[in-house]
């Protein structure tokens, strides 16, 4: 018998290569057939995915052919991947060892803090500080017999293209866009097979009793990038609005986070952070001394502390639903035991239950996904430098950190329009036809943290 | 904004004579454009146009080269990120792993280079150097064994070399901030 | 958020705090206190057992007992994370029990190892139930589920919530079972501003009178609604009031435009802001303009809210202190032009700092002497239905009136009866499209027809043969149908489908199962956010969900 990695017309699906006689499946399997196939003491703890992965169904993915070896394969070749060792990450993980994979890694930069612990349970007290890839592979392999989770601990950025390449399904729930988007990036463009497709990808996202989940198969189904603009930006209060006519409690936070911390620099040149008490405790009561000049309520050390780490609300029920439903769209992706989610599903429990699964379409000239042409921008033929940088960070569906801009003159020669410590802040200013000479219709390249490479436009004016 | 139309919409019309960039030009506007210098660095672009050959200057706020200002010119080359940029220190140092030529002994620009590393990893390494050179792997020699037997005379040396002055037969320019 | 305490200095934040500080943004200190006072009880740790536990540990429920007479399995362990190979043997709910309470030293739970059956009928009459703020059950009998049903139903005094959740393969049913649940908290994702721009209060018409709009730098300073307020009477007076009006209008609500009136008075603002100097780069414009969608939504009191008025409870509110406060609400509005009380939020509006301030405390003082009145009204309810032993806080008062317009109330049905009558919602779904079925009704029946089955052969469809299993799984569903008087066509795939699962519970599915099954039980504790009335069917197939009222909407 061989294991054979084949572009199915959707995703990669593993196929088998049956070799072993009498391996193909055939519905009647009775217990007794469960366990004598195996000498292993442990065969009867598989018996629940066995009937799953070795029953026909009139509800599969066209290459399903039940068998055995599908669970074999599960257990011996397949490499999973899973991206964030947070409220989702620890619930993936749980699943998939539970679902029969055991060969998964899990990435993640960042380290227990107390406040995890109401949902990251693979996590005690005692491990606050402590890596979290690392403690939640640990606590797995300890757990589950077989289990084979490796841990890294670092950044997604620290790994390189041959890594990522090893995995036949990434799965991911991150907390930051930034995050979710370069690595959509890089996945979306990754050559695995002859075909041009890529390596299947699910993403998971909550937030308060809010989640969604979506099944990626470039080029089969859009990316994170296609439908960017279901992402929402976060909303920034106007600098004048914090500066002078303060309203509501936030404005005040925000005005002692942006403005005065710079100011009165309280703690020497030490950054604000969110973790540190003494910080937090120094914003609040300088918020309240501005809420009382304006005579505005409301100012609490939990929204204090809200607003200046930008907290997300979280419950170990919706990270549960949410890494749920991934992890069975992984089983689904790598056997086609059945068919997949198409491909976008939204998730609210604050009135009933409520899903809603659609199928999301592909975005031409998407910045990720599609390798055509570059995406055309329409500019007034005075537009300067800094009117394109706006646009590249407010538009909805680019949605970009901190761009860099390059961009090819007149006679062909590469000038660089703005760069952060590398131009001048003049650049800014400086129109992109006149100073730059960049003509209608000319490239410009763009660098920002979002992506893995960077991305290009075309440059029309109108 | 108004001028701008929905983006993607419109028919792209090709022009691919257009001038392409190379992976290489491609790949450092990206590390340079997610450079985070720590404050003890900064960089110096003779053409900000030409983001492939800059210079670097550490300034040590600690350390046996506290005080210095040590400028290090980067020439990233047509292989990029497959091959390290080439790295030279144009100030002349009394450093076991920078020899007079200006040759730096810094494993991530040599045999542990990958391109997953960053121009900012080098960075990073180039300033570890300064706060702990390592007579292990010398360049020069000489230095590192002073650095191994007698620190307390590294040490002289060391400022000796940064005030401008000999350090046995060789003269060091001035390089204080 | 209501919770904080108010604090002159930095709070001292206490581990507990911290621990859940992100779910405390989304139920307050208050929610979380129900939660920490709760008792849960689980029957069944099988797989979705013990995911529904996880997520009630984690958040910090006070307790949870076990009731499971079963001994660990090989089977068990493969897909349950809460039992490892070494308990294979041992008793099931105790062994889940240590490894559960592992995740959180805040809860103590326990186990109970006896046959549930013999404690519904031993303590049929005793309190065995009455310390459960909830019980949950997983994977019961036909039988076992109704007896269950009936006894928490019934419980004379109050009766116990209980959530019932299966999952079978691809597919999970939860059915919750409320017979009186009501809301105050209940976080609509999206509210409609009081702003009562057609119903104003005194208070409100004197402080917009007293604002002056002569100058444009006056006005950019003046929050939206102050000017949108003096165009919108402009309006009124003079092309709805008029004698000549071809408007015809509603004279006894002239501020309820229709459609065709809301775009004159759009054009007609327009103008006017034009008129006042103003333009779209002003913030003061741009809102205006925008709000005109929704500042004019008529002030109502939502159906749900007049249902719950409407309910016999309101004239014998007994002695809970939600049908108190509602007798008195009632009373309230009655004399109040049937107006609910003054919600006393406002949006953001981009102005100067002292007149949105002052903008904001009209309606908050407003709110306040609503919920004063509201409060005595509560007073006098229980002092004239003499000693009453319900303690109302003015704060209670005040956060019932203002989540007044959001206000909720289920009165379920039970699911014996369920299991003995015709769902008729899923019937007449099924009837409406017989060729091919909705497919998460079709998995409804399914499920139904597998309790049966399995109440007959005491295993599941497919447990060891599908194809054996199937002609007597096709029958049981047969019967099922004709008792329900449903034709359908286009069920073959979904037998086969269901004699595949064989009874098996897939750990992906129980954990989606859990995570939904915990947060309805977190609802039911913490008496925050809208329970599902009643059913749900997951199907992992499509990764869709629908819900039902059964067993008739």
């Amino acid at each position: 018998m061989e294991f054979e990695i084949t572009a199915g017309v959707g995703g990669r699906i593993l196929r088998l290569v049956m070799e072993v006689e009498g391996a193909q499946g055939t519905g009647t399997l009775d217990s007794g057939e469960f366990c004598s196939r195996d000498s292993n003491s442990n065969s009867k703890r598989w018996n629940h995915m066995r009937k799953i992965l070795e029953r026909p169904s009139p509800f599969t993915y066209h290459t399903f052919n039940p068998s055995y070896e599908y669970l074999t394969a599960l257990q011996e070749y397949v490499r999973v991947l899973v991206v964030g060792a947070g409220g989702l990450g620890c619930e993936l993980l749980k699943n998939l060892v539970l679902l029969g994979f055991r060969n998964v890694d899990i990435i993640d930069m960042d380290t227990i803090d107390i406040s995890n612990l109401n949902r990251q349970f693979l996590f005690r007290p005692d491990d606050v500080g402590k890596s979290k890839a690392h403690c939640a592979a640990a606590f797995v392999n300890k757990r589950v017999e077989g289990a084979n989770v490796i841990a890294h601990h670092c950044k997604i950025q620290d790994k390189d293209v041959d890594f990522y390449k090893q995995f036949h399904v990434v799965v991911c729930g991150l907390d930051s866009i930034t995050a979710r988007k370069w690595l959509n990036s890089l996945i979306v463009t990754l050559d695995v097979s002859e075909e041009d497709e890529k390596i299947p990808f699910v993403d998971g996202g909550t937030e308060g009793f809010k989640g969604n989940v979506r099944v990626i198969r470039t080029p089969e189904t859009p990316c994170v990038e296609c439908n960017l603009d279901l992402y929402p930006p976060q909303i920034n209060f106007p600098m004048c609005t914090l500066a002078s006519t303060p309203r509501l409690p936030e404005h005040c936070i925000e005005y002692v986070r942006l403005l005065l911390w710079e100011r009165e620099k309280p703690f020497g040149e030490t950054p604000i952070d969110g973790d540190c008490p003494q910080h937090i405790s120094w914003i609040y009561e300088k918020a309240q001394e501005r809420a009382a000049q304006f005579r505005i309520d409301g100012i609490t050390y939990r929204l204090t502390q809200g607003v200046v780490k930008n907290i997300i609300p979280a419950v170990a029920s919706t990270n549960a639903v949410i890494a749920a439903a991934c992890s069975t769209e992984v089983l689904k992706l790598v056997t086609g035991c059945s068919r997949f989610m198409d491909n976008f599903m939204l998730f609210n429990d604050l009135d009933g239950i409520y899903t809603f699964t659609y199928s999301a379409e592909r975005k031409k000239n998407c910045l990720a996904c599609d390798r055509g042409e570059a995406r055309q921008l329409f500019f007034s033929k005075n537009v300067t430098v800094q009117e394109v940088y706006n646009y590249l960070v407010e538009s909805k569906d680019i949605q970009m950190k901190s761009p860099g801009i390059q961009g090819y003159n007149k006679e062909g020669v590469l000038k660089n329009l703005y760069m952060k410590n590398i131009t001048t802040e003049e650049n800014l200013k400086k129109s992109l036809h006149v100073d730059f000479e960049i003509p209608d219709g000319g490239e410009i390249q763009v660098a920002d943290p979002t992506f893995a490479v960077a991305v290009s436009f075309k440059i029309t004016y109108e | 904004m108004k001028q701008q139309k929905k983006d993607g919409e419109a028919v792209t019309t090709s022009t691919s004579s257009q001038k392409k960039s190379s992976p290489a030009q491609l790949r450092i506007m990206k590390d340079l454009n997610e450079l985070n210098l720590p404050k003890t660095c900064s960089t110096d672009f003779p053409d900000p146009d030409d983001l492939l050959n800059f210079k670097l200057v550490i300034s040590p706020d600690e350390g046996f080269y506290r005080n210095g200002r040590f400028v290090f010119n980067f020439r990233v080359g047509a292989n990029y990120p497959h091959e390290p940029p080439k790295v030279k220190c144009e100030t002349q140092v009394y450093h076991p792993n920078i020899d007079l030529e200006g040759n730096v002994c810094l494993n991530i620009l040599r045999e542990d280079w990958k391109p997953v590393l960053t121009i900012n990893s080098i960075v990073y390494g180039l300033q570890y150097l300064f706060l702990e050179p390592n007579p292990e792997d010398p360049l020069n020699k000489e230095a590192a064994d002073v650095l191994q037997s007698n620190r307390r005379l590294f040490e002289t040396n060391v400022s000796k070399a940064m005030r401008g002055g000999y350090v046995g037969s060789v003269y060091f320019e001035r390089c204080l901030k | 958020m209501t919770s904080a305490t108010p604090s002159p200095k930095s709070p001292e934040v206490s581990e507990k705090s911290k621990k859940y500080d992100r779910q405390l943004r989304l139920w307050g200190d208050h929610g979380q206190y129900k939660l920490e006072s709760s008792h849960v009880c689980l029957i069944n740790a099988n797989a979705t057992g013990t995911e529904i536990l996880k997520s009630l540990v984690l958040p910090g429920c006070g307790r949870f007992t076990i009731i499971d007479s079963k001994e660990v399995t090989e089977e068990d362990v493969g897909n349950n994370f809460f039992l490892e190979l070494s308990h294979v043997g041992q008793n099931r709910g105790e062994c889940a029990k240590t490894l559960l309470c592992e995740m959180n030293l805040d809860v103590s739970g326990e186990a109970v190892i006896d046959d549930l059956e013999e404690h519904l009928s031993v303590h049929k009459n005793s309190k065995f139930f009455d310390r459960f703020s909830v019980v949950i059950a997983s994977e019961l009998s036909d039988k076992t589920l109704k007896l269950l049903s009936r006894t928490l139903w019934e419980k004379p005094g109050k009766s116990i919530p209980l959530i019932y959740c299966h999952c079978i393969g691809f597919i999970g049913w939860i059915r919750v079972q409320l017979k009186e649940h009501t809301v105050i908290e209940s976080h609509p994702d999206s509210v409609i501003d009081d702003l009562r721009l057609d119903r104003p209060f005194p208070e409100m018409v004197e402080y917009f009178d007293s604002i002056s709009l002569s100058s444009r730098e006056d006005i950019v300073k003046t929050p939206w609604l102050i000017v949108f307020h003096r165009i919108l009477e402009q309006y009124v007076k003079s092309h709805l009031l008029r004698e000549d009006s071809m408007n015809c209008v509603n004279k006894e609500n002239p501020h309820h435009l229709n459609t065709q009136q809301k775009r004159a008075f759009k054009e007609y603002l327009e103008k006017e802001l034009r008129t006042m100097g103003l333009h779209e780069g002003d913030d003061v414009f741009a809102e205006s303009m925008k709000a005109v969608n929704t500042a004019l939504t008529p002030t109502t009191i939502p159906w749900q809210v007049q249902e719950i008025l409407n309910d016999k409870k309101v004239t014998d509110p007994e002695n809970s202190q939600f049908w108190i406060m509602c007798a008195a609400l009632k009373a309230f509005i009655s004399e109040n032009n049937g107006l609910l009380p003054v919600r006393g939020v406002l949006p953001d509006m981009t102005a100067e700092s002292a007149k949105y301030i002052g903008l904001q405390n009209v309606y908050r003082d407003k709110a306040k002497r609503d919920a004063e009145d509201v409060y005595n009204r509560c007073q006098s309810i229980m002092e004239e239905s003499g000693n009453s032993p319900i303690t109302l806080k003015p704060e209670d008062v005040r956060l019932f009136c203002k989540e007044s317009c959001n206000l909720k109330l289920i009165r379920g049905q039970p699911i014996f009866e369920e299991l003995e009558t015709c769902p008729s919602s899923i019937v007449n779904e099924i009837a409406q499209n017989q060729e091919s079925p909705n497919p998460d009704c079709m998995f409804y029946v399914m499920m139904r027809a597998a309790l049966r089955y399995y109440s007959e052969f005491n295993f599941y469809p497919g447990a060891s043969d599908p194809e054996q299993d199937i002609t007597e799984f096709k029958a049981c569903v047969s019967r099922l149908l004709a008792e329900w008087n449903c034709n359908v066509n286009g069920n073959a795939d979904y037998i086969q489908e269901i004699c595949r699962y064989g009874g098996s519970e897939i750990p992906s599915v129980a954990a989606f199962v859990g995570g939904c099954v915990a947060q309805e039980a977190i609802k039911i504790i913490t008496g925050q956010y809208t329970p599902l009335n009643n059913t749900l069917i997951y199907n992992a197939v499509d990764c869709s969900t629908t819900s039902f009222n059964l067993p008739t909407d």
